[in-house]
């Protein structure tokens, strides 16, 4: 066990390198860090969700969506900067988020990620529709993050940027999953009857859950476009929400470090892969099966529910 | 005529949904999992017909015939290597398995078939007929003749053989079929197969009318909202649902645009999952603690 003392010098020390790595690192390596720092933010999010409260979700790439076109959209229409309208979209996004908890409060388990592919499916072609709006499929450039005049716009830019949001989301989450939500949140996964039977009020705690999830997604998907200045509406499909809570279980959906592992293998993998890529969706899912199949206690504990939900035979 | 119209194009299309929701229904009701991987399934048993026709040769009716077969093998394997030794894991590990299913058919068919759509023959030779100015293609009336046979056989064996009344009775209640000697995993056994071979089927139907891509499997979804509209337990609510979805987005489309069909359809999905989830022939469900 490591005492405190050490934990917080490995914490600063960290933190220096992550400050320092610019001026050692590649230009590469500094876009993929960044990469990394934005996937992150979406991935906690659904440690929160689907780690923390149990709740199966694949509209991630929806919400990102969400928060990518909301800001830049807001931006280039209306004339607002993008510092202003990346938080505003979080937070629009945080309520639609928040508004499709309520309305699936009724529901969990199957329904709950059938809801939420029809919800991804809805939105994605909602995007491709709307061209006058959105560009349709051809897409949409993004538009430049500028701060009181200074242009925030160089990848060293980008990845301080990036970097503080990402360290300041996984910090938040990190405190949230041991306040009283978070403690809420882990009661309504291992049982919600339990939870209500100790006053916790699951719809309220599922809804708020969900809320943060799409808040978080937002951000992280409205800064990746930073990086990216183009959105196209490939990027948001149910295939890569399946994509994000795929990458998650990969890198351990109970703990917040799982949402980092899962954004490095998102990031890297492709990039890791190389020739063979046309194979990376094959491995990738091989992987997850392996995963799943040799540590499926282990992956059951961490969300284990209850016993509604096990099979017939494991309850009888 | 709009009206005759938009049925003769809703209820082949409809069908279709029901078939895909047929399969998904009867795994759920014999294993409590929701099949995400499902539409993929059929998406593989349509390019094993078309890599043994166009790549080995084989005559187009034995390379359907070896398709079904090989589909109904690939279902046990899923079952005996993958499902049935996660039953006794929290749904959630459950429902990402079958996703990680259909994401390695998916992306393991674009990788070694290309991203590219292939032709795909059709059953018949497509004829338009005309009844009274309502048109009428020979691939919808096949579609239509096929669903409903399926869906006959399906219920005869269910309600008239010794097995079906097994496999309803493992579906019920496991605990209690297991008791008066009905093998439990058996009956699982024969779901995934059964179901493995209704989406060989529905593949033989649909990918002459939809584009035959690694993404065809994204039909499922509409198998999904199907299956919910129909209540999700009950084989004919899938059908029920399949037809009444068909005609929904049919009409959408006519009155509405094109563009509007498919959401039309998910939005159908989330308002019967939010205001009505036992569906329109199921049972509503009373959680016990």
């Amino acid at each position: 066990m490591m005492d405190r003392r050490m934990v917080l010098a490995l914490l600063i020390a960290g933190l220096v390198v992550l400050a320092a790595g610019p001026a050692f690192l590649s230009t590469h390596a500094i876009v993929l860090l960044t990469l990394i720092a934005t996937t992150s933010i979406i991935t906690s999010g659904l440690s929160i969700v689907t780690g923390l409260a149990g709740q199966i979700t694949l509209a991630q790439a929806a919400f990102c969506a969400f928060g990518a076109y909301g800001a830049t959209l807001m931006s280039s229409h209306a004339g607002i900067p993008m510092w202003v309208t990346i938080p505003v979209a979080t937070v629009i996004t945080a309520f639609i988020g928040y508004c499709l908890g309520v309305m699936s409060l009724r529901v969990e388990g199957h329904y709950l990620a059938l809801v939420t592919l029809a919800f991804a499916g809805i939105v994605n072609l909602g995007i491709l529709n709307l061209a006058d709006l959105t560009g349709g499929a051809v897409g949409h450039a993004v538009e430049p993050f500028v701060f009181f005049g200074y242009p925030l716009v160089s990848p060293t830019a980008l990845y301080y940027l990036s970097m503080v949001s990402a360290l300041i989301a996984l910090w938040g989450v990190s405190n949230l999953i041991r306040s009283r939500w978070g403690r809420a949140f882990n009661a309504l996964r291992q049982s919600e009857v339990a939870s209500m039977s100790l006053g916790v009020d699951v719809r309220r705690a599922k809804a708020v859950a969900f809320g943060l999830c799409a808040g978080l997604a937002a951000l992280g998907g409205a800064l990746q476009s930073l990086q990216t200045t183009y959105l196209d509406p490939v990027q948001f499909t149910i295939l890569t929400g399946v994509s994000y809570l795929s990458v998650m279980v990969i890198g351990g959906l109970g703990r917040l470090s799982g949402a980092i592992i899962g954004a490095a293998i998102f990031v890297l993998m492709p990039d890791f892969l190389g020739a063979f890529k046309t194979y990376m969706g094959l491995i990738f899912a091989a992987l997850l099966l392996g995963i799943i199949m040799i540590a499926p206690s282990g992956l059951g504990e961490l969300v284990s529910r209850h016993r509604w939900f096990k099979s017939p035979e494991a309850t009888s | 005529m709009d009206i005759l119209q938009i049925v003769a194009n809703g209820v082949p299309a409809g069908m279709m949904y029901g078939l895909v929701a047929l399969g998904i229904v009867l795994i759920h009701n014999g294993t409590n999992v929701v099949h995400f991987g499902y539409g993929e399934q059929i998406t593989l048993s349509a390019y094993i017909v078309i890599v043994l026709q166009v790549i080995f040769h084989v005559p187009f009716w034995l390379a359907c015939l070896v398709s079904i077969v090989l589909s109904a093998l690939f279902g046990l394997v899923i079952y005996l290597g993958i499902l049935g030794p996660l039953r006794r894991t929290p749904l959630i590990v459950q429902v990402i398995a079958t996703l990680a299913i259909g994401l390695g058919i998916r992306e393991g068919l674009r990788a070694f078939m290309g991203p590219d759509p292939w032709p795909f023959p059709a059953i018949v030779a497509n004829k338009v007929y005309e009844v009274h100015g309502v048109f009428i293609t020979t691939a919808n009336i096949v579609v239509v003749t096929v669903s409903i046979a399926i869906a006959a056989l399906l219920f005869l064996f269910f309600r008239l053989s010794r097995y079906g009344h097994a496999i309803l009775a493992a579906c019920e209640s496991p605990r209690g079929a297991s008791i008066v000697g009905i093998s439990v995993k058996q009956v699982s056994a024969v779901i995934w197969v059964l179901a493995s071979v209704l989406a060989a089927v529905a593949a033989l139907l649909m990918a002459p009318v939809l584009t035959l891509s690694p993404d065809m499997g994204l039909i499922a979804i509409k198998g999904f909202c199907a299956a919910i509209l129909g209540g999700f337990v009950s084989l004919p609510g899938a059908i029920v649902g399949g037809v009444l979805l068909g005609l929904i987005e049919t009409a959408a489309g006519y009155y509405i645009s094109t563009a509007t069909k498919d959401m039309v359809a998910y939005a159908a999905l989330i308002a019967m999952v939010i205001f009505m989830p036992q569906g329109l022939l199921g049972k509503r469900l009373i959680k016990k603690v």
